[in-house]
């Protein structure tokens, strides 16, 4: 953090002059200010909500401001198992958030099933949706989740491109 | 044998007298396990015992708690038993009043799935009734919505009967998302 932007006037601000790019500047903002979509549907929503509260904060990494409403949000944490009746609700979800947009498969459900081998669960929801970041764990500690979110904040300062992104564009 | 192993001569349930009294044409069987009053019942007569059970006024089992089924079409000796109908519609009951618990088991036989919905009786076995067509494929007559209540619409199959396969027909590879979102 702590990158100041002067933007113009060169004579008068004498040496305090920061030279970078607009992408940078707007990336620097978009990682530090992630607002997340919980789509909590099992235990692993239980280990996001902690780390959501005081005790792990996620707050201290900017991302506390948690919106119900997909219109809002540009991070999508499924935490929990997925199954095939409520796997167009979240696409749909995924669909109506703006671009861009980061999605974070928080456990061994979300990612591949875990020991859910049956009929009914969609084996990792990256078949369906493009994940960026994917946690082990069954379920993760918040500490793992923080990481993730860390994890997603690097890939922006580093400016590439959300794994949506590249998937329409390939 | 000494006077401390002899068992007490337990009385009949009133449930059991009642029935045996009113509906013993009804009744295949009986069963008390933990506490519990098991009566294997007709499917003809299932719909006026459960009716019974509940607006007889020493009876009075008011609330239904659950309506699952069994496939019993992996359990030899309960195939044998009830002229091998594979399935077994079981309704919980407890009686405020008696302040105890009883179990009606109707068996179902595969060629005719039809059994009475007790919705009539209990509202609250509108969904009941629903997630045990959608599990086990019993049709529920008279039901006012009998829709799966579990699984998607477009689903095939019933997957708690025994011979559904546990990894599916295949249904969590190839949905189709705009069918579903239609």
């Amino acid at each position: 953090m702590g990158l100041d932007f002067v933007g113009q006037g060169a004579a008068e601000t004498d040496g305090n002059i920061i030279t970078t790019t607009i992408d940078k500047v707007v990336n620097w903002g978009r990682k530090n200010s992630l607002w997340p979509m919980p789509f909590g549907t099992a235990c692993c929503a239980i280990e996001m909500m902690a780390t959501l509260a005081s005790k792990f904060d996620l707050s201290r990494f900017g991302s506390e401001a948690i919106r119900f409403s997909p219109r809002q949000s540009d991070l999508l944490i499924v935490s929990g198992r997925i199954s095939i009746k409520m796997m167009p609700v979240l696409k749909r979800i995924y669909d109506q958030m703006p671009d861009p947009k980061w999605v974070i498969s928080m456990g061994a459900c979300a990612s591949c099933g875990g020991v859910f081998d049956t009929y009914t669960l969609i084996q990792g929801v990256d078949q369906f949706i493009p994940v960026d970041v994917y946690i082990p764990g069954c379920p993760p500690r918040p500490e793992d989740l923080i990481d993730a979110v860390l994890q997603v904040q690097q890939k922006i300062a580093s400016g590439a491109s959300p794994k949506g992104v590249e998937a329409v564009y390939e | 044998m000494s006077e401390e192993n002899q068992v007490e001569e337990q009385p009949t349930p009133l449930i059991l007298q009642k029935l045996e009294a009113n509906h013993a044409d009804a009744l295949l069987a009986h069963d008390e396990t933990r506490g519990t009053v098991v009566v294997v019942v007709r499917k003809e007569q299932a719909y006026a015992v459960l009716e019974y059970l509940k607006t007889d006024p020493e009876l009075a089992y008011a609330f239904l708690v659950d309506v699952t089924a069994v496939d019993n079409s992996q359990m030899e000796s309960e195939l044998m038993q009830f002229d091998y109908a594979r399935f077994m519609v079981v309704y919980q009951l407890y009686s405020y009043q008696g302040q105890c618990r009883a179990r009606v088991k109707v068996p179902v036989h595969e060629n005719d799935l039809n059994i009475p919905s007790v919705t009539r009786l209990w509202q609250g076995a509108n969904w009941l009734e629903r997630e045990t067509y959608d599990m086990f494929g019993i049709h529920f007559e008279g039901h006012p919505d009998l829709r799966r209540i579990l699984m998607p619409d477009d689903f095939d199959g019933h997957p708690l009967r025994k011979d559904y396969p546990l990894r599916g027909h295949g249904e969590r590879e190839r949905f189709n998302f705009d069918k579903q979102n239609a």
